[in-house]
Order: C-alpha cells, then sequence, then structure tokens
C-alpha cells in the first residue's frame, strides 16, 4: 500500500541499510505522506459509508431494539437463536437460496448459448437481436414488475392469453397467486432482466478468443459443440468466475426489489426472500436489533457462497 | 513546507464537509420554529399549506415548517434516529414503515391529554368537547389501554363492505343484514356468474375482522382479542369468526388471491365495478382511487356494515382514523400543543373538509355533500356503532406479527394450502407470545 520502507531493525549493523535503488527517481517520506493524504478522502468515504456501518450491523444485531428508542437492550445471540424458530425466516432462506441456484443456472446457461451463437456463427441481424436482449437490463425494476403483471395476468395476460389462443386452457397458471408457482415466476422475471447483460459480458470475452484456434480445431474436425467445450469455454473461464459472484449479489438484491414490487412476498409469505423479511422484520414490525440479525446472516451466507465458488472454481488460468 | 501544511489544511477542511455534510438538515431549534410533518394522503397536500397560513396569520411569532410527502417515514425517520424530531406529526397507524407503532411501542410520545382540555384559539370550546363522543378513550388514542392520550385523531372514514347499489337496484336483490342472507345472496349471484366477495388485498381485511370480533362477541370481546387475552383465539367466540371467515373465503372471486398483491389490487377493486363480484371491504378514498376505472352501467358506490351475527344483531362499523402526535424528543413542545388545538378549530375544520378529510368533530357529517354524505350516513343507523382502534401495542416481539397471521393467512384458505385449525393455532401462538412480551 505505502511506500514508506520500514526503518532497519538490525541492531548489529551500525550503518543503515543502503535504499533500494528506485527506477521512477527518489520518491522520500514526504511523498509517502503526500500519496498518503491523497488517499485520504477516499479512505473517509469508505470508512464512513461502508465500514462505520457494516460494524454497526454487527453490533445492532445484538441488541433488542426497535431503531428509535434511546436505550436498545443487549441480548448477546438471542436474536440469532429465535432465527433458528422463525418458520417465516426459514422459507425466506430457502426462497433466497431456490432463486439464487435457479436463476443463476438457467441465467448463465441460457447467457452463454446466446453470446456464443451470436460470435461463432454469423447470425443476420445480430446486433439488433442484442440490443433486444439488452433492453430488459436497462429498465427499473418498477417498469420490470409492471411488464410482468401483464404477463402474469391470469386472465387476459400474455401468457394465460396465448394459452387460450392455442387452446390449451388446461395449462393455464394463476402465475402470482399459486404458491407452488409464484417463487418461479419471480425467477423468470430475474431470468429475463439480466440475460441481456450476462450475454454482453460473455460476447466481449468470446470475440477476443483467437479465429486461428477455432480454424484449427475446425480443420480437425471439430464440431462447433466440442469447440465451445474444449476452446472456448476454458478462454473465458476467469470472465465467467467474475459473474457468478454478481449472480449472487443479483439474487440476493433483486429478488427484493422485484419481490416488493412485483409480489410483496405474497400470496401469504410463499414469495419472501431474505431482504423483504429482514425489511419487514426491522420496519414494520419494529424489532430492527432482529432485522439486522438477518443482515448479518445475509452478509455471512453471500460471503460464504462467494468464497465457496470462488474456490471449486479456481483454474490455472489460460493464455492465448 | 508550506505547501504541505495547506494539501493537510485542505485535506481536513475536505474531510471534514464530508462529516459536516452528513448531518445539516436537521431543524435550527430556535425559538418561534415549528417542524410539522405530514403525510401526503389522498386528501392532498393544498389542505395543510392553508391551515398553516392560517395559523400563522394567528400567531404571528410562530414560523411554521412543513414537510410533507408520500413517504414522509422515510424523510423524517433518519433525523429522528439522530436525536432531531419534528414537533408535529400528522400521520395514521397501519403504514408499511409502521412509525407510529413503532413510537408508541418505544413509549416515545408526549402525553397529549392537557390538549383535550384546551380550549380552542379564537373559540370558547374546548378540544375534547369538540370531538364526537368514543372517538377517544379507545385504543386507537390511548394505546397503552390507559386514560392518557397520546394519538390526536386528525380525519376518521368508514370502512366496511363497498357494493354496486346501482347492481342491487336492477336485481332488485336486498342488502343483507345478516350472515345468513348474505350466504343465500352469494348462492343467488353464483348462480348468474358474480361471485359474493373479493378483496383487493389480504390486508384490507382489517375493517372486516375488527368489525366481526366485535360483531359476534361484544365490544369486550373485541377488546379482549386486541389485548391478547390469554385463550383468546380459543374460545368459541373466536371460532365462529373464523367459521363466518372461512365459509365467506368459500364465495371469493376465483381471481382475488392472484391479484392480491402491490401490482394488481385494483384488478380486484375493479371486479366490483364490473359486476364480477358484490362486495369488498375498503375505506371511502376508494371512490377517488378508482375515478377513472371503466365502470357498468348504472353503477353507483354503496358502504355498509358487515351483516349481522343473528337477526337484529349489533353490527359494528370499523372506522379508520388519522393521527397527529408530538414526539417525546420535540422541542416546541407547548407550540405543538397549541397547533394541535388549532387543528380543530371551525376555521381549519372548513378548510380541510373542503379537501374531503372529515375531522371527527360533532355536527360536521350534516356539511357534507355528494358520495361522502351517504357514507358517513352510515353512523345514523341505531343498530350501527362505529369500533375504533387495532391492535394494543407491546413490546416488539421478533418474527411475530399477528396482523399478518390474520390478514394474510386467508390467502392460503383461499388456495386450500392452510387449514382453518392450522389459522387457529397460529393465530393462538402469535397472541400469546405478545400477552407475554406485555402491554
Amino acid at each position: 500500500m505505502t511506500t514508506i520502507s520500514a526503518p532497519p531493525t538490525d541492531v548489529g549493523t551500525p550503518v543503515p541499510a543502503p535504499r533500494r535503488p528506485r527506477p521512477g527517481g527518489t520518491r522520500g517520506r514526504g511523498s509517502g505522506r503526500f500519496v498518503f493524504l491523497c488517499l485520504l478522502p477516499a479512505l473517509v468515504l469508505f470508512v464512513v459509508f461502508m465500514i462505520v456501518p457494516t460494524v454497526n450491523v454487527f453490533r445492532t444485531s445484538l441488541y433488542a431494539w426497535s431503531g428509535f428508542s434511546p436505550d436498545p437492550r443487549f441480548v448477546g445471540f438471542e436474536n440469532f437463536a429465535r432465527l433458528l424458530d422463525d418458520q417465516q425466516f426459514i422459507r425466506a432462506f430457502q426462497n433466497t437460496v431456490a432463486l439464487l441456484v435457479v436463476v443463476t443456472v438457467v441465467t448463465m446457461g441460457v447467457a452463454l448459448f446466446l453470446a456464443a451463437v451470436m460470435t461463432r456463427q454469423r447470425m443476420r441481424g445480430r446486433t439488433f437481436y442484442r440490443f433486444v436482449l439488452y433492453v430488459p437490463s436497462v429498465l427499473s425494476v418498477v417498469v420490470i414488475a409492471a411488464i410482468f403483471s401483464a404477463v402474469y395476468d391470469q386472465e387476459n395476460g400474455l401468457i394465460n392469453g396465448t394459452l387460450q389462443a392455442l387452446s390449451l386452457e388446461n395449462l393455464e397458471q394463476v402465475w402470482l397467486g399459486d404458491q407452488q408457482i409464484v417463487l418461479y415466476s419471480v425467477a423468470f422475471a430475474m431470468v429475463w432482466q439480466s440475460i441481456g447483460y450476462y450475454m454482453v459480458l460473455y460476447m466481449s470475452s468470446m470475440s477476443v478468443v483467437p479465429e486461428e484456434l477455432y480454424e484449427a480445431a475446425a480443420l480437425d474436425g471439430a464440431s462447433s459443440v466440442t469447440q465451445f467445450f474444449t476452446i472456448t469455454l476454458p478462454l473465458i473461464w476467469q470472465n465467467l468466475r467474475t459473474t457468478l459472484t454478481f449472480f449472487i449479489m443479483s439474487a440476493v438484491n433483486l429478488s427484493f426489489v422485484l419481490v416488493v414490487a412485483l409480489t410483496g412476498g405474497g400470496p401469504d409469505g410463499s414469495s419472501e426472500v431474505l431482504l423483504s423479511y429482514m425489511y419487514k422484520q426491522a420496519y414494520t414490525n419494529s424489532t430492527y436489533g432482529y432485522g439486522m440479525a438477518i443482515g448479518v446472516v445475509i452478509f455471512v451466507f453471500s460471503f460464504l457462497v462467494s468464497l465457496l465458488v470462488s474456490r471449486t472454481t479456481r483454474r490455472e488460468p489460460l493464455q492465448f | 513546507m508550506m505547501k504541505r501544511t495547506l494539501v493537510l489544511a485542505s485535506a481536513a477542511v475536505a474531510a471534514l464537509g464530508l462529516v459536516a455534510g452528513c448531518s445539516t438538515g436537521g431543524d435550527s431549534g430556535s425559538g418561534g420554529t415549528l417542524g410539522v410533518a405530514a403525510l401526503e394522503g389522498g386528501y392532498g397536500r393544498d389542505m395543510y399549506t392553508k391551515v398553516i397560513e392560517a395559523f400563522e396569520a394567528a400567531h404571528p411569532d410562530v414560523d411554521v415548517e412543513l414537510r410533507i410527502s408520500k413517504s414522509i417515514e422515510d424523510e423524517i425517520s433518519p433525523n429522528m434516529k439522530a436525536g432531531r424530531f419534528p414537533d408535529v406529526v400528522v400521520l395514521g397507524q397501519g403504514r408499511k414503515a409502521a412509525l407510529t407503532e413503532t413510537l408508541v411501542k418505544d413509549k416515545a410520545l408526549e402525553d397529549l391529554t392537557p390538549v383535550l382540555d384546551t380550549t380552542i384559539p379564537g373559540e370558547d370550546t374546548t378540544v375534547g368537547d369538540k370531538l364526537i363522543d368514543g372517538i377517544v378513550g379507545n385504543l386507537n388514542t390511548n394505546p397503552y389501554g390507559t386514560d392518557q392520550t397520546y394519538l390526536m385523531p386528525m380525519y376518521y372514514a368508514p370502512t366496511g363492505l363497498f357494493y354496486n347499489k346501482g347492481l342491487f337496484a336492477q336485481q332488485g336483490w336486498e342488502v343483507p343484514a345478516t350472515w345468513d342472507e348474505m350466504f343465500a345472496l352469494g348462492d343467488t349471484a353464483k348462480a348468474r356468474g358474480i361471485a359474493l366477495f373479493t378483496y383487493p388485498t389480504a390486508g384490507y381485511l382489517d375493517s372486516f375482522f375488527f368489525s366481526l370480533l366485535a360483531d359476534v362477541g361484544g365490544e369486550d370481546f373485541y377488546n379482549d382479542v386486541m389485548t391478547y387475552q390469554e385463550g383468546v383465539w380459543q374460545t368459541d367466540e373466536a371460532q365462529q369468526v373464523l367459521d363466518i371467515t372461512t365459509r365467506l373465503l368459500d364465495y371469493a372471486a376465483p381471481a382475488t388471491v392472484g391479484y392480491a398483491n402491490e401490482q394488481d389490487f385494483t384488478k380486484n377493486q375493479q371486479l366490483i365495478l364490473d359486476n364480477k363480484a358484490l362486495f369488498m371491504p375498503n375505506g371511502t378514498w376508494i371512490v377517488g382511487e378508482m375515478a377513472d376505472a371503466p365502470r357498468a352501467d348504472g353503477f353507483q358506490w354503496g358502504l355498509t356494515p358487515l351483516p349481522a351475527v343473528s337477526e337484529g344483531g349489533d353490527r359494528y362499523i370499523t372506522t379508520s382514523v388519522e393521527s397527529a402526535w408530538i414526539p417525546s424528543g420535540a422541542e416546541n413542545k407547548d407550540t405543538a400543543k397549541e397547533f394541535l388545538a388549532f387543528l380543530y378549530s371551525d376555521e381549519a375544520a372548513a378548510i380541510f373538509a373542503e379537501a374531503n378529510a372529515i375531522q371527527p368533530i360533532k355536527g360536521i357529517a350534516d356539511t357534507l355533500s355528494g358520495e361522502n354524505a351517504e357514507f358517513y350516513q352510515v353512523y345514523e343507523d341505531p343498530a350501527v356503532s362505529p369500533l375504533v382502534g387495532g391492535f394494543a401495542s407491546t413490546a416488539p416481539v421478533p418474527g411475530v406479527d399477528i396482523k399478518a397471521t390474520l390478514f394474510d393467512t386467508a390467502n392460503s384458505i383461499i388456495s386450500g394450502d392452510k387449514t382453518k385449525a392450522q389459522w387457529q393455532s397460529a393465530l393462538h401462538d402469535a397472541s400469546e407470545q405478545l400477552r407475554q412480551a406485555g402491554a
């Protein structure tokens, strides 16, 4: 971080060890301080707006506090112990994990497929497709909720309307009213929203893979599918790893905004996710400390999953 | 050296500015400035501006700063957490952010009992004398069940079952006076493809349940439920309430649950306008909310209390009352109390009534016109009593929200995901936990 060199600790040496020659001229103590001062504003911002609130979340989770009263009561880990018995919390946790898995697998699979098709196959009008698929990622979640409210409408929505037109009435569902289906309805909206973004990310990394590799493979008789798995995938692996972390964050954050705007956690809590349940507990139910305990669980959970994903997907980076 | 000091100084200034930037925005605290925060509800914001102008005209030494917003909680609570409180807040209970409830639970409100004995500025009656009987002294105004009033009742409105009067006239149907008649009507309507019942979202069942509890077991039983008396959900009365409700939910429009969310609830309300459902629990704001929606020919809004449990039985109409209060942390409490008293003056009441915000002041119902006059008529029926209140405040219990348990489960009852027995036992558990948390 800093360039200040440590003072010599070797007492036996009477003369200070000669400084390492620096290629960029001599940077002494003064310039070290200057660097520090330049970093200071950003550091202060980071501490005030990131470190302090995070520490506060952890601290508050150990108190029984409504959020306003001047005397929070210290309860130790009681909030966390309660979480284990809270059926609604467990359901919200399950829903979050389900969304995490379903949305990640589907989005990643489809985005990779589309990206590969668009970069490798000389498809006509691919710029147009790319544009159309990217549009949802710039829409506000409230707009997306409104769109999907129209898509899922049980009477004349896009899905049920199409099924009626095809005389497939027996496939019609109450997409937002059936407790077994509603979570997948939310998941589909999330996939729809994020697919374009990841597709563009994958396309950009695929487009830098040298053409010669594919030519050589083609000469050896490798099919497109083999080329994809043996050339494309290994070469964009680092990019995939990064996006996996994005998936975890978006599954936690995006699901909250979408659930709040689309279903409100309903019917009867069946589409509740961790963050929406945290909001309800921290504010609506006036148990701020308990809400923050849920916040800590979310923090630790996202952190662990990211770490796990990062560890299990670690490969020697391939160069071309 | 000079340069370095300069850099250091500017960095310090930048850092200080940062910290200072976070802490501005509070009121100056100087005498004579009154901070008023109000929710911008369906009544609009103009009425507050006008009332404040009138107050300032009468009190030239006071400068009132109004903060008004559709999400006023989000704007004032960060400052409140930092210890800077507005002097007067006009904000009811039952909002998602639950700011009023939180302060009630925290015992962080100023005792407003003295305001009731205050003579209204420029008039010779006291606030207490001017208010309609029974509007204070209930859990809505005296949340701890004591004689102390902490929340002043600001606007009141009847909530009950809304229906299309025109349809009843066309079909020659009577508005049912008992539950037996109600269910008979449900069968008749079903034969014509009309559902008996729907609700916008399950949260709208609050007025329904409060009235039904009182209809079945009288006001004492209602209060027992609201104050979490031991085993109250295992009584015969509670059983009967859940019996009637589950039977009614059997008659619910099939679309109800699918539309009972933030995005689609107006589609459930539209069922009434389209003659696809007969009744829904709602409030008087529905007229304005659905003003631009298409409707069946001859449509006319009607409001009825819940049917009586038996012929000639008591009927209660849940009355929603919005509140004004003073946080204990407010700085100008005396001026704030004077302002509160002024809100009940004839001058202020006229301004509020013009915006359809009806205050619980004696004789005000006679001055109303149009649909409002019709709705407030429901108080004229001697067999119908107003019911105010809501669940008593306890220390908050993590993970326990009895309102959600009581209302939201209706969705699961309709869809068959939960049974009546599960509902009853969940209510019992929640009620017991809240009772142990203590009022």
